[in-house]
Formats: structure tokens, sequence, C-alpha cells
């Protein structure tokens, strides 16, 4: 059979990576959006687009299918794309899924079962414990060996993902974590494995066709992982050994063919660092976010594979044209992953509108990402931006690659990890292949220094000035008589900088000598800057507005807030206000005005971004006001809760009158 | 020239310093910023600052470097650039005798106000000010031109549509006081500006009321209940900054970076720097001025008007800084011929609607019975009333000597060149000591002889040398600019820049310039 037409379930950059393979075949493309999603770029980039309530809605994606006359749906990854019941529907309705079939996916998706077909087909498993199956029942911790790791045995990517120590801690983590469970997966089932604290995460990308071939395309290396989120993804493994790649790769294959696996699959093994052992986690039956590393680290009868065609060319029931003699390694290519966070805030979820937005390119850098200027990012979707990815002959110019390629990653209007991941990809742990995958839980990357934005907004405000009076007697070049230039004052900047320019491409900035080595106009007003300080040559993004300078350097985004003149005089918001750390849901509210509280007593909850989060009492006072109600939305700074302090009553009687 | 350049940066380090290193010391633990750093920081970035008379005052009120010395005339004044629009910043030095008012004060306040008024620029006072300097009480307040004059400059500007805008940045007292009530918008700096008619000392002895500055005009008091200020400050950098935010919001300010110069500045051919070398320090000692207009227009290029005629007065178009002009240059003594030309020149120049820029190097008229029979004083009156009636912006630059009727025939201060600025090897006198002293000894010797009395050749000379030395000191351009005769000594290196930022600080004005009643006449 050929594919007329695909519907693709799934929005964002994953969305327009099918589609792109889609138009380069031939084939038409059909999106889905809700409302929000209506002016996406998938929704633009598509041949033709069906409105949905929810991604999630199995009956109206099948609808929009068939509506549709598509022959087959791509699910991308997230989303229904390892739900058996939608391969199933889709199964009734006479749609190919690209993926796995229903039964396939009941086997292998579920990481119960997938270990008892591992453990069938001779593949090394982890030491699992007791599973318990939903949420109501907790399970006993008796027999436990911690730590231990619970997490949903329905899904992936981290979430419902718990580590756990002590006994102590097992029935509110396992509460937790079928919480998060049922929210993400519409599944509470939970699995609980030994927890390996230095491993390294290890997976294999498989492929089988609909005619029992079966073949790997080596693997990826994912330890750098935060909190279970894989945060850099690389092909091949940097530090496994010869005999380790022939087993992952020969059990990963084995695996597969064992339950007759057609499509694009992977097989994820954790590496005891202590051990050398190679444990198999769980099999993935699906496309991986991390993809791209494959398609630029390994050959396939001579080209770069594209795996996206391959699984449409499985989906058409046509057999791989291809031997496991065919794929040879051919380079190294390192994936970072940008998401919508604060990394040096606790990695809290941003959202907002991105005014700018300019991704990188050159040799060797791939860029999958769905974000443009203008662009909306809100709470109800996955916070991933984007993936930056580069190639090359070595890891090392890959990573050097990538380094640059992170400088030119500018994202304005909104806070993202970009800076975070250059800062880590950095590292001579990094670069030595060092990272385990608790190595980011156990090591604080330290915050950039804001000084490199502040040059940056400091150099980028005297261009500007001098810019805007080129060609006037008036230009600003701090002109006084006698020969002796004023001292630069700049008055729209925080913190008494100055800049007075010294040469064509050369000033003094707080009077540090920095050097323009290159300088190029966007859009928006955006001004990237590659300027030589004493710290050596640093990129940065600068807009100029009224309110602010807003800097990317090196990655990491500063607002640098222009002096008002007018809210000097504001009070600050008193410090017993408890405000919306992110912009989300309100969840529960324990008190109500008037109430007595505690220093830390828990007042309520907020839900954000698939993440709860307490708002507790800063000290012992009293409720003098509630802001918000139970499951509102509420804006970032949303003042929910406000609290007087006992302390503070008599003080407050005293002084009127004097 | 040199080593008079040198001299004269030296003496322009010396002012920027301000008053006594103990009264800065005092005034900075006070968390003040100095004056010239409160321009500095209420400037755009990069501004250039026009500064009027930064050497007022030299030598006036004793030694310059004795502590009775007033740097500047203890305000900081000239012209720069804020919230994009050009301003007239007039700063109090309080670090200077407290930033009270000498005579030489209140006319350089005045000046300031005069170049403000007739380029239209707002007016940004930085008030830090103990009021008259009480001992010379009669030569500060009564007249015309005095203390009065600049609050009736405020009243007269403001309904001309000419931003008046106070920041109290310490003490404004008694007459001092007007300068923020008469002001369109202010602002105090709290804890730290004061306002009041009489100060507690005088209260005291008036009414016997015991009252702290700050209860009797301090920046909570006018802010919050006399309504004096509009705007209450936290130090001086938040002053400075309402003061920045006051001043874009006067939309009838000029901005020069959106209405530029009429053509692109070309850097002239000949570099500027040569001025210190091809220009003989010795007035007397001749050269062609083409030296100099070739190292200070635009590309050097010159469109000489009657090249052949009248040689000694040197007229022709060009542009500075992408504003044509037309220039007058002195390259001689005035004949009948050169003033014909000259004010044939400054009749185009009107009609023409250019700019006129006089560089001035002159002895004067020529003298002899023969110049005077053939009318020279009728046709040097044509020029000194050619430049008398012209209504295009003037700028003068005395780049040698200025001396006699050649000073007002080249547009001298009388002559309201919008800005006048000396050379530090520029002299200017009604006429060189050596003739004075020759003038006065030949009355003298006249009465002497009449009497049938004898003078003696030592006697003469002991008669003409402290004249010959009276005019020496009084003609230099220190004398000058102590005295606000003119805007500045300038390096002559600056001529250029200087030129460019007040061409276009006059192009700012908006208001045409109006069409002359007759043709040209051709003289």
């Amino acid at each position: 059979m050929t594919l007329q037409t695909v519907l693709i379930a799934n929005r964002g950059e994953i969305a327009l990576r099918v589609i792109g393979t889609c138009r380069r075949l031939g084939i038409t493309t059909v999106a889905i959006h809700t409302d929000l999603d209506a002016a996406a770029p998938h929704v633009r980039e598509a041949d033709r687009a069906v409105r949905v309530p929810s991604y999630l809605d199995i009956d109206a994606v099948v609808a929009a299918a068939r509506g549709s006359g598509a022959d087959a749906v791509h699910p991308g990854y997230g989303f229904l794309s390892e739900r058996a019941a939608f391969a199933r529907a889709l199964e009734d309705a006479g749609i190919r899924l690209v993926g796995p079939s229903a039964a396939v996916m009941d086997a292998m998706g579920r990481k119960d079962a997938a270990r008892e077909i591992a453990e069938k087909a001779g593949v090394p498993v982890v030491p699992a414990y007791e599973v318990s199956t939903s949420s109501t029942t907790q399970g006993t911790a008796d027999h436990l060996e911690f730590p231990v790791l619970v997490k949903a045995a329905a899904g992936g990517g981290g979430k419902g993902m718990r580590v756990v120590r002590s006994a102590e801690e097992y029935a509110d983590a396992v509460a937790a974590a079928a919480r998060e469970a049922e929210h993400a997966f519409g599944d509470a089932t939970l699995l609980v494995e030994k927890y390996v604290e230095r491993g390294r995460h290890i997976e294999v990308q498989v492929l089988g066709d609909d005619h029992g071939s079966v073949v790997h395309l080596f693997e990826r290396d994912c330890s750098t992982q935060r909190r279970h989120q894989k945060v850099l993804e690389e092909a091949p493994a940097p530090t496994i050994s010869e005999a380790t790649r022939s087993e992952v790769t020969r059990a990963a294959v084995a695996l597969a063919r064992e339950v007759g696996y057609s499509g694009a699959g992977t097989v994820e093994f954790l590496l005891d660092d202590d051990t050398g052992a190679a444990y198999f986690l769980e099999m993935n039956t699906r496309l991986q976010v991390e993809h791209p590393v494959t398609e630029l680290a390994v050959e396939v009868a001579g080209a770069r594979p594209d795996l996206v065609e391959l699984q449409l060319h499985v989906a058409a029931g046509r057999p791989l044209d291809f031997s496991q003699d065919d794929v040879r390694l051919v380079g190294h290519a390192i994936e970072a992953r940008v998401y919508a966070e604060d990394a040096y805030a606790g990695f809290l979820p941003q959202a907002g509108r991105a005014g700018f937005v300019h991704w990188p390119h050159g040799d060797g850098i791939r860029v999958d990402a769905a974000l443009e200027s203008g662009g909306v990012v809100s709470t109800a979707y996955d916070p991933m931006l984007g993936k930056v990815i580069a190639a090359g002959a070595t890891r090392e110019q890959a990573r050097r690659r990538l380094l640059t390629a992170l400088d030119d990653t500018a994202i304005l209007g909104l806070t993202t990890n970009t800076g975070f991941l250059r800062a880590l990809v950095a590292t001579a742990a990094f670069a030595d292949a060092g990272i385990d995958t608790a190595w980011l839980d156990r090591t604080d990357l330290p915050a950039p220094p804001l000084d490199g934005a502040g040059v940056a907004a400091a150099y980028a405000e005297l261009l500007h000035h001098e810019e805007t009076t080129a060609g006037s007697a008036w230009r600003a070049d701090g002109w006084r008589a006698g020969g002796v230039p004023g001292p630069g004052h700049l008055p729209d900047l925080p913190a008494g900088r100055t800049a007075v320019r010294t040469g064509a491409r050369t000033a003094l900035v707080d009077g540090v000598r920095v050097v323009e080595v290159a300088r190029t106009d966007h859009a928006e007003g955006v001004t990237r800057l590659v300027l030589r300080t004493g710290a050596g040559d640093h990129v940065a993004w600068v807009q100029r507005r009224s309110d602010a300078v807003e800097v990317v350097d090196a990655g990491h985004r500063t607002a640098i807030t222009r002096p008002d003149p007018f809210t000097v005089a504001l009070a600050d918001p008193g410090a017993g206000s408890i405000t919306a750390p992110m912009p989300g849901t309100v969840l529960d509210l324990d008190v109500a005005v008037g109430d007595t509280v505690s220093a830390g007593q828990r007042l309520g909850a907020m839900e954000a971004m698939k993440m709860e989060l307490a708002l507790t009492a800063p000290f012992a006072g009293t409720v003098v006001a509630v802001g918000a109600a139970v499951g509102e939305q509420v804006a970032l700074g949303t003042v929910l809760i406000e609290v007087e302090p006992t302390a503070g009553i008599d003080g407050a009687s005293e002084g009127s009158g004097a | 020239m040199r080593e008079l350049v040198a001299d004269l940066h030296a003496r322009l380090a010396a002012v920027r310093e301000g008053g006594p290193e103990a009264a800065r010391e005092k005034h900075l633990a006070r968390g003040k910023l100095l004056a010239r750093d409160r321009v500095d920081r209420l400037l755009d970035p990069g501004s250039p600052f026009l500064e009027l008379a930064p050497l007022a005052a030299t030598g006036m009120y004793g030694d310059p470097d004795a502590p009775d010395a007033v740097p500047s005339a203890g305000v900081v004044a000239g012209i720069g650039r804020v919230s994009g629009r050009l301003c007239m910043i007039v700063a109090n030095d309080a670090t200077v005798k407290g930033g009270t008012y000498y005579p030489i004060t209140v006319k350089k306040h005045l000046r300031a106000q005069t170049v403000a008024r007739e380029n239209r620029l707002p007016c940004l006072y930085l008030v830090d000010s103990g009021g008259a300097f009480l001992p010379m009480q009669d030569e500060v307040f009564p007249d015309r031109e005095h203390f009065g004059r600049i609050f009736f400059n405020q009243a007269q500007m403001s309904a001309a549509g000419i931003p008046q805008i106070a920041a109290v940045m310490g003490s404004c007292t008694a007459g001092g006081a007007y300068v923020p009530a008469m002001s369109d918008e202010t602002v105090i700096v709290k804890e730290q500006g004061t306002i009041f008619l009489g100060g507690p000392p005088l209260v005291k002895a008036a009414t016997g009321e015991v009252v702290t500055a700050e209860e009797l005009g301090g920046g909570d008091v006018h802010a919050r209940t006399s309504g004096v200020v509009d705007h209450l400050a936290d130090d001086d950098p938040h002053a400075l900054a309402i003061v920045r935010s006051i001043v874009a919001t006067c939309e009838r300010g000029s901005r020069p970076a959106e209405d530029p110069a009429p053509y692109p500045s070309e850097e002239p051919v000949l570099d500027p720097e040569e001025l210190l070398d091809v220009v003989p320090v010795e007035s007397r000692t001749p050269y062609d001025v083409r030296e100099v207009i070739r190292r200070v227009v635009d590309a050097s290029r010159f469109h000489e008007f009657k090249q052949l005629y009248g040689e000694t007065l040197v007229c022709g178009f060009a542009r500075i800084h992408g504003h044509p002009v037309g220039i007058v240059a002195n390259n001689g003594i005035l004949f009948s011929e050169s003033s014909l030309k000259g004010a044939h020149f400054i009749e185009l120049c009107n009609q023409r609607g250019v700019p006129i820029v006089f560089l001035q190097n002159i002895t004067g008229f020529m003298v002899g019975r023969e110049y005077e029979n053939r009318g020279i004083a009728r046709d040097g009156a044509k020029l000194v009333t050619a430049v008398a009636s012209s209504v295009v912006p003037k700028f003068t630059v005395v780049i040698g000597g200025s001396y006699g009727a050649g000073n007002y025939g080249m547009c001298g201060r009388a002559y309201d060149p919008r800005f006048l600025w000396m050379w530090p090897n520029a002299k200017i006198s009604v006429m060189g000591g050596e003739q004075a002293a020759s003038v006065l000894a030949t009355v003298r010797r006249d009465g002497i002889e009449r009497r049938g009395e004898t003078w003696s050749a030592e006697d003469e000379e002991a008669f003409k040398a402290p004249i010959r030395e009276q005019y020496e000191a009084q003609g230099s351009a220190y004398y000058s600019t102590a005295r606000l005769w003119d805007d500045g000594v300038i390096d002559p290196r600056d001529t250029r820049r200087v030129l460019g930022l007040a061409l276009e600080v006059a192009a700012s004005d908006p208001t045409p310039t109006p069409m002359p009643d007759f043709g040209v006449f051709r003289m």
C-alpha cells in the first residue's frame, strides 16, 4: 500500500518534523489542533487542519483521521503515542497507526509486562519489587530494599517518577507519583524497582517491519538528566565498550523480535557504573524526542536515515530494504533540549510570549523547533521549546559546535534553560563524558555572573546613542571642550554603568576594555554582539526597550529593568503576601480570612505545568485576605493569600499622631 | 600656540574640579553629587556638552589658586542633549562659596538664559545655591541685568513656550526660591533640597519661631503640603531621572537626531590639528586666513565670493558639519573695498538664509588722510549696518586681534552673535596697548608742552609702560572670558566642532528666518 494522507496527532516541533518528511515524500498532511493552538505553526504548515477538543481525545482524533481520509496516523511522542486504546481504535477504523500494533503496545508499553517479555528474551532486567496497582493501594514498604524508584507503569519522560530512600517517605511518594501518573497518562499504575545511584542511561534505536526484519541503529546515551528528565542526549554512547555495545544492541533486537515489533522503537538500558552491568529498563514504542542524534550519527546504506521516513515505509507495509550490515556509525551528535524553565530558580516552568526567537544554523547544526518570534508558550503543554542538535566527525567537534549553536539560541521575552545547557555542555564533566544520570541532581551549576549581560547592555546603549545621532555635530561621542570626553554615564541603565568609546570597535565599559568582534542587527530591534573582554569572547543578543534591556548572553536571558523614577516610591509588596510563583491553577485552599496560621503551615496548593506547589505561611499570623478561588487560573505574581504577622500588630499601632 | 593650548587645557582642568577640596568632601559626604557630575548624569549617554564660559570669574575675585577664587563663577552652564532634546543646563556649584551669586555669576546665569531664549532651548536649573553673595549685594541685586532678571526671563521664556524646569538639590533660599517657584515643573530631593523665602535664622529673627530647615521648606513639605514642587526624589540620581522624564514630555524641544543637518558632514581634507602650526601666535604676523577656513569647513571646500576684490576680507560659502554657512574672515586690515565686499556678502547670506561665521582677526579700519577723505567711515558703517541688521544666526570666533571698530564690523559681542568664542591667542581691546600708550602720551605731551614745559623720553616711557601693561592684561582672552565678554576660550582644533554644535543648536529653532526687506545692494 502507498500512504496518500497522514494525520499527525501531535503539535509543536515533532508535528513540524513529521510534516517535513511527509511533504518531501509527497504525502498530504493533516494537522489537529486545539483552540489554543489554532494559529500554531504546525497548523499553518500542514495541508489541512482539524480542530479537536484535546490532543488526548481518542474519539475526536480518530474521527478527525477518518473525516480527513487519512490512511495513517503519526502519533509523534507523548500524547496518544503509546496508548494501546488509541492504536486499537485506529485499527477498528481501518487506519494504520505509524507505530506498533495495539497488542505490542499493550505488551511493551507497560513497564511491568515488558519486564517479563525481556526476561523471556534473555535480556537482563533491573531487580524490581511489588507493583502497586492503583493510587488507592498504598502498598507496603516492609520488604523493599531502598533506594527504589517509583514510576508510572504507563509513562515515560520522568513524569510520576520518585526516588524513595526510606520507608517513611514511601507512602507519600507513591500517592504523589500516582496522582501525577493519573494526570499525565490517565493511568495511575506504578512500578517500583531497584534504584541505581550512579548509572548511565543507554538506549538502542530499533526498527522492525511487518515481515519479521528487525535492525538496530546503534545506541544513544541520555545520562545527562535532571530528575529523570533528559537534558542532553548523544549518539553514539561515548563511554561504553564494544562488548557492551554488542550486548545491548543484540538484546534490543532480540527483544523486538520476541514481540514481533514493527516500526521504530527504543529499548532503554541502565548501565550500573559500579558493576558495569546493563539492565533493561523499558521499551518505548514510539519515536523518541532525541531521535535526531541517531539520524545525524548513523549511516544506512551510505546515507543519513530519516527515521520518520522509515516509520512511514514500514507503516505502508513494505519490508525494510537494508540489512544490519548496511548500518554504521559515522560520527557523533549531541542534542540539547531547550525548555521554558528558569534553570537558576528551581527550574520553575515559564510561560509567556517569546518576543524574539532566533535558532542557530550552520555546519552540523540542526534545530527541531516550533517556537518562532511572537510565539506564545502556555502552561497547557510540555514546556520544551525545541531541540538544538550538533553533529561532528568527533564528539569534541560536535560538542564545540553545540556550544556555538547555544550561543546563538536567542529567545527573548521568556526565560529558558539555554544558558544552563550551554554552561553544562561547557563543563569538564561533560567534555570528559563523565556525567551519570544523577550528576545534575547532586551538582549545582553556578548561575552565570550577570556582568556579561550588563556589559552587553551597556555597549548596546552606547551603540544606540551613537547610531541615532550619527552624522550630527551632536553625535554621542561625549565631546567636551579641551579634549577630555565625558564620563559616559548611562542613566537609563541601573547601577550607574558607564560606556566610553575609545576606538571604532573598542570602548571602556565601567572602565574595562571591550572589543566589538562582530555585530549584526536582527528583527524586533535585536542586535547580536560578539564582545571580547578579559574573560574572552561572548555572544550576546540584546533588545533595547523602554522598560528594559533584555539580553541573552551565552544563552542566558536577563532582563535588565530600566530605572523608573515613578516606581521608586511605591511600597514593596508585603512579605506576608503569598503570590503565585508561576501561572497556573489554584488546586486547593486550606484557609479562610481570619484563620490563625503557624510559620510554614500549608495554606493551599497550586498546580501548573503538571507540578504541584504547596503554598506555605511565611510566618505565624492571621490570614487577612484570600485573593483566589479553587480552580481559578491565576497569573504569575497574583497575590493568593495575605498573612499579617502576629508580632507586627503592636508595632503597627504605634507612630500615628506623632 | 601649543603652549597656549596646554595652558588652556590646564585652566579648564582646574575649574572642572569645582570648589576647594574640603568643600567637595563635605558635599559628597552629604550624599550629594558634584555640579559637573550632576550635569554628566543628566545628559543622554555620550551627549556632547557645549559649556558656556567655564573660565568665567577667572582672576576677578582674587588669585585663581587662592581659596577665595570662584571657579566657573560658581555655576556650570551649557547645552547638552537630554532625552534626545537640546537643553540649556544651569547647575549651581555649592562647593564654590555655597553656590552663592557673585555679580559675574548673575551675568553668566543671564547669558545662559539669553542663549536659551535665542535658540529656544528648554532650561534645566539644578539648584543648589545660598542665593545672592551678600557682601556684593549692590552689584547683584538692584539693577536691570541683576538677580531679578533671572525670574523675569523664566516667565518670559515660559510664555514663549520654552520649558523651564528646576530640580532643587540643595538650598534654594530667599530670591533663589523663585527659581523653582517660577519653573513650569519642579523636582526636589528629600532631606536635601530646601526652598524658603526666609531661612530658619531669619525666621527666628523676624518672628521668634524656631523651626528646622526641613520643617520650614524640605522636600516632604513642598511635595505633600505646600505644592511648591511637583516631584519628590530620593536622591540626586533619582531627581535627575525625573528631570530626564520631564524633558521627554517637552514636545516642543528640538531633537537633533531627528532633524539632522541638511547635508552629510564631511571631515576637512586639511587636518585641523595643523591649526596649531599654521596660525602665528603674534597677531601682527600676517598669514592667509584660508589656511584656517580650509581646516574648519567640510571637505575643505570653500566657494569664495569676490576673491579678487577687497582681498583683506575673505568671504565665501561653505558647510560645517553639514550646515551651510557664509564665512567672513579677516585677511588684513579693513579698507573701503573689503568693507563693501563684506556688506554685500552679508546681504547675500541674509537673502539666502545662510548663517554667518565671522573669523575675527582685525586691527581695525585703515586710517590716514587718503582713506578718511575717500570716506572709509561711510564704507565701514555699511559693514557695521549689514552686521547689525542681519537676521540670520551669527557666530563669531576671535582667532587673533579684535581691536576698535573692526570688532563692530566683524560682529563683536555688541552685535549679538548667537555665540562668541576666543582662541587662547586672541586679544581684545579698543586699540593696541602701544597705540593707546602713544595716543595718551601724545595728549599728555601736548598739555605739557602747552604749559611750556618739557617731557623727557624717560618720563614718557615711564608713563607709557603701565598703559601698555594694562592693555596687555585687559586684552587677554582670559580677561575677556572671565567677564563673559565671550562664551569661552576654545582650543583652535575644537573650532569646527564647536561651530557645528552651535549651528545645530541654532538650526534646531524651527522659527523661520525672516526675509530681508530690500534686495541685495551691490556695493
